[in-house]
């Protein structure tokens, strides 16, 4: 039961939006860059400096009731460069989104096990030590470190004034101890990375993931709970308040779409000892986003062959919200296919999924999850064009669409050299390796590899099953003909297109004909990235997402085999095409489970949709909870079960002011539907075909 | 081998009976309930179905209609919709080719603690197919969802070869059973009668229509029935579902309902709660 506290609370922050009376104006974005510029300043003076900028120009908000203070009015983070030096450095390099240090998982006890104060003190003694080896550079760069660890202590004791003047002796107490000492307490913890997470979005870092919170903040809850300190239910009212600052300053947060921030957090785990992680505070974490109902954090919970099925249970309750999580993945595919591709076992272990659903090693990886997609049905479409005609038999068609796989790859791998990442100081005190050596993670962590997406693999497969079943097998297909009507979008036969689009088959229907080649699809997208190396010396990985790359590769595809029209959408991550008419749930996943997902193991779910209805009865969600433990226990690797009645989204089209609450899940993550734009709307109407 | 018609199989059928399931939906029905929310299934022979809601009336049906004074389910018009609305209800089909299909996945559903559900239209209502099936399905938890209409010694067979049931008891009074159901109740109490005194699990359905059978007088005298049946595991109250109309249209009929569905149902559990038995709502 939600505290009449949270509840104005939550009513506060996530209805009322009353924090939006605390934002400063907008101000000139090249207010530093021109400076800058003229200095001639390098990347880290630049993001030093502007980090201290917003820092400073941060006026302290603190209200009365909160027990956990921090909010961001500071609303422009100004660029590092002018537009022309951007430019250049663009002309020069690949710049990847928005050029911030994005994505990754800092390990947050870096800092709240140590403090401030012997952080800088550790820093001070490496200083000296680069200076003794003449190291001038990387001595500097590590005084520019203490320089906004100090800034950030300026700032926290602005607010513990605030908080003193407002009468909050809670927060003032907090923020007299942390973050220069360490944290004793759990409040204090979750104070401390507060302060933390807010610094990393001021530095305009952005998916800014929360990663394993139930194993790093475990001792401070399991002390505090030991010590009598809190009930369950006062443990569980002071999780839901530091649950909701996630959802204080998220209207500030850059993303793709509203909702997309990448605040997602990871419950539960095989650790290196075999044995489940999934403690008490991983069970709370599930009460508090069950209880309060917001979209953030985005819940993602590891699971495994012997996860009790009251846990999927619980969350399943957790999607009968509607909020578009938890997203499950699957320990059993996952950490050995991470192992496959050279991550040790124990940091195979330690997994958390990024902004969406992409694997990722806390504190080690400066991977790139997401530089690029390839596009499956684009390759297919390609090889149809081209050798259709010449292939006199399936196989050797295949080969062709192999080849242009390898192709495709190897020219999405050439076009990733070059990365130039903003420096991220801030956050580089909490990656493993960037003390010692004295460098910016933007330059590189232990790990170090990009990771493809791969879209529309249903599409891809289902052509190939059409042209294997009716062009080489029982030859009813001319091939002539059935390139004429790719290249005229059907125009010439309507009838053969409609056939195509319901009668052939599909993947999602659990038939190996076709479900087989999208093994092989996959398998060819794996085999040719083995092997491959980027330019930081890391790996590339395949992966089954799709992120927004479904959208664009859609758009510039003309009509594919399996009868989709030209332009018309492909299926978003790992999913049947649009027009799949499936047989039901049951088949979608055993079609989705046969391939070698631990190969392909960059990440992507399989994306289900069911009615609100199958959750009628706690037997009927019960039935919801066991299909998605078959899927684990079939060996698919990541699933996510969004809960969605069409009825609703097409009212909420005509009438968004009714559905402002309304929250749908796109690709890795939930956003308001009526926040949405048109086409995405759309794309979620269209794919509500389950019940 | 015999044949049956079938109109849908239906995966993860949610109320149907225990763990994970697949539902087989037999056509025709000797029932003419006026809430019927599945039309298609009265009729034993195959009908179409044409989602109109979503047509573009195109016309691309009517230029290759080859019967255009009254439809014979000829199947000339499906494949031309761009939409793929239309469809054909009803299929034949062998015994054993059922059978293949429902064992494709059965390890799946049995691993899952389910089995499959057979349902309708009136699945008695082709009794010796469904024996026929029921016989070379080895080791699959069997259910089914009957009115109970058929011939006393159909039933007892269907049910011994069976692990559960779901009957419909819909009106105890047998005039008002005639007038709404189309048929008199005797053979359904009978064949209620013998489910009581067996030792099959069974649980006892009311689909409740407002006017209809909501009468505090129906309850107490379907309860009374009921009382001290040693394998009855509950009673289930289902609520008159407001969409029940939305299919007629698809297969040119229209939804004349002889009660007001605007009116809210009385529901009311103590008859069932005072005679010991367990009751739900759904």
């Amino acid at each position: 039961m939600i505290s009449e506290r949270i509840r104005k609370m939550r009513k506060a922050f996530v209805e009322e939006k009353i924090q939006k009376k605390y934002w400063q104006e907008e101000t000139d974005h090249y207010v530093l860059a021109r400076e800058f510029s003229r200095q001639k300043e390098d990347s880290i003076d630049r993001a030093t400096e502007r980090l201290l900028f917003v820092l400073d120009h941060e006026k302290p908000v603190v209200f009365p009731d909160e027990k956990i203070a921090f909010l961001r009015t500071v609303r422009t983070i100004p660029e590092l460069y002018t537009e022309e030096e951007a430019k250049e450095i663009a002309r020069k390099h690949r710049i990847h989104e928005k050029g911030d240090v994005c994505n990754i998982n800092v390990d947050y006890s870096m800092l709240l096990g140590v403090g401030f104060d012997a952080k800088k003190a550790e820093l001070r003694d490496r200083i000296a030590d680069f200076r003794q080896r003449g190291k001038e550079k990387e001595a500097h760069y590590l005084s520019q470190q203490i320089r906004i660890l100090s800034s950030v202590e300026d700032l926290v004791d602005r607010y513990r004034k605030e908080a003193e003047k407002v009468g909050n002796t809670t927060v003032a107490s907090s923020l007299s101890h942390v973050p220069s000492g360490r944290a004793t307490s759990w409040l204090e913890a979750m104070q401390f990375f507060r302060i933390i997470h807010y610094v990393m979005w001021c530095g305009r870092n952005y998916h800014n993931t929360l990663g394993r919170m139930d194993q790093y903040l475990y001792p401070y809850f399991h002390h505090d709970m030991e010590a009598g300190l809190y009930t369950k239910e006062q443990a569980q009212e002071l999780l839901e308040e530091f649950f909701l600052t996630f959802n204080r300053d998220s209207d500030l947060y850059p993303g793709m779409q509203q909702g997309d921030n990448g605040q997602s957090l990871v419950l539960g785990g095989i650790g290196p000892d075999g044995k489940d992680s999934y403690n008490e505070l991983s069970e709370l974490c599930m009460l508090s986003s069950l209880d309060l109902k917001v979209i953030d954090p985005k819940i993602n919970l590891r699971v495994n062959k012997n996860t009790p099925f009251s846990l999927y249970v619980l969350g399943t309750k957790m999607t009968r919200q509607g909020l578009g999580f938890p997203q499950y993945s699957n320990d059993d595919v996952v950490i050995p296919g991470l192992e496959k591709l050279g991550y040790s076992h124990e940091d195979a272990c330690s997994y958390v999924v990024a902004a969406c659903w992409e694997f990722i090693i806390p504190n080690k990886a400066m991977d790139i999850p997401n530089i690029d997609a390839l596009s499956f049905a684009g390759a297919v479409e390609k090889a149809c064009f081209d050798f259709l005609e010449s292939s006199p038999t399936y196989e050797e068609f295949e080969k062709h669409v192999d080849e242009q796989i390898e192709k495709d790859a190897a020219s999405i791998c050439e076009h990733t050299k070059g990365v130039f990442l903003y420096p991220a100081p801030f956050l580089s005190l909490m990656m493993t390796g960037c003390e010692e050596t004295g460098r910016d993670v933007s330059l590189g962590c232990v790990y170090n590899n990009y990771g493809i997406h791969g879209t529309g693999i249903a599409t891809a497969a289902d052509s190939l099953a059409v042209i294997k079943k009716y062009v080489y097998g029982d030859k009813s297909i001319g091939k002539a003909h059935l390139l004429q009507c790719l290249h005229d979008d059907f125009k010439s036969d309507p009838i053969l297109c409609n056939n195509l689009r319901y009668r052939a088959p599909k993947m999602g229907n659990d038939d190996d004909f076709v479900d087989s080649i999208a093994t092989h699809l996959l398998d060819q997208f794996a085999s040719v990235l083995k092997g491959k190396k980027n330019d930081r010396g890391g790996i590339f990985r395949a992966g089954t997402g799709s992120a927004m790359y479904y959208v664009w590769h859609a758009a510039k595809l003309p009509a594919t085999a399996d009868g989709r029209h030209s332009g018309e959408g492909l299926p978003a991550n790992y999913s049947p095409s649009l027009f799949c008419r499936s047989f039901g749930p049951i088949s979608i996943i055993k079609s989705f489970s046969k391939q070698h997902l631990e190969n392909a193991i960059n990440g992507g779910p399989l994306t289900l949709e069911v009615h609100d209805t199958v959750f009628k009865t706690e037997e009927s969600l019960e039935k919801v909870a066991m299909l998605v433990k078959s899927y684990i226990d079939l060996g698919g690797h990541q699933l996510q079960i969004n809960t969605v009645n069409r009825e609703q989204l097409l009212d909420a089209q005509k009438h968004p002011e009714k559905y402002r609450n309304l929250i749908v899940r796109v690709w890795g993550w939930s956003g308001y539907f009526v926040e949405l734009d048109k086409c995405y709307q759309d794309h979620i109407i269209q794919r509500m075909e389950l019940s | 081998m015999r044949k049956g018609v079938i109109f849908d199989i239906k995966e993860m059928a949610l109320f149907d009976g225990p763990g994970l399931r697949q539902t087989v939906f037999l056509k025709g029905c000797p029932l003419r309930c006026s809430w019927c929310q599945n039309p298609e299934g009265m009729e034993k022979k195959p009908v179409l179905m044409v989602s109109w809601a979503s047509c573009l009336h195109c016309n691309a049906c009517r230029n290759v209609c080859p019967h255009t004074s009254s439809c014979n389910a000829c199947g000339a018009c499906i494949p031309v919709c761009p939409l793929n609305l239309r469809h054909i209800v009803g299929e034949e089909i062998e015994s054993d080719v059922l059978v293949k299909r429902l064992m494709k996945d059965s390890d799946y559903y049995r691993r899952y603690g389910g089995g499959v559900t057979f349902s309708g239209g009136e699945p008695l209502l082709q009794g010796e197919f469904l024996l026929e099936v029921l016989e070379k399905l080895p080791r699959m938890h069997t259910a089914i969802e009957t009115s109970g209409f058929c011939d006393a010694s159909l039933f007892k067979d269907v049910v011994g070869a069976l692990d559960f049931i779901y009957m419909d008891m819909k009106l105890m009074d047998s005039s008002r059973h005639k007038k709404y159901c189309g048929v008199d109740n005797k053979v359904i109490l009978e064949n209620a009668r013998f489910l009581c005194g067996s030792d099959k699990p069974f649980v006892i359905r009311i689909p409740v229509i407002p006017g209809v059978n909501d009468s505090e007088e129906n309850y107490r005298a379907t309860a009374k029935f009921l009382k001290g049946a040693k394998n009855l595991k509950r009673v289930e109250l289902l609520h008159y579902n407001s969409a029940a109309g939305a299919k007629y249209s698809m297969i040119g009929k229209s939804y004349r309902p002889d009660f007001d569905p605007e009116r809210v149902a009385m529901i009311d559990q103590r008859p069932f709660t005072e005679e010991g038995i367990r009751s739900v709502v759904l």
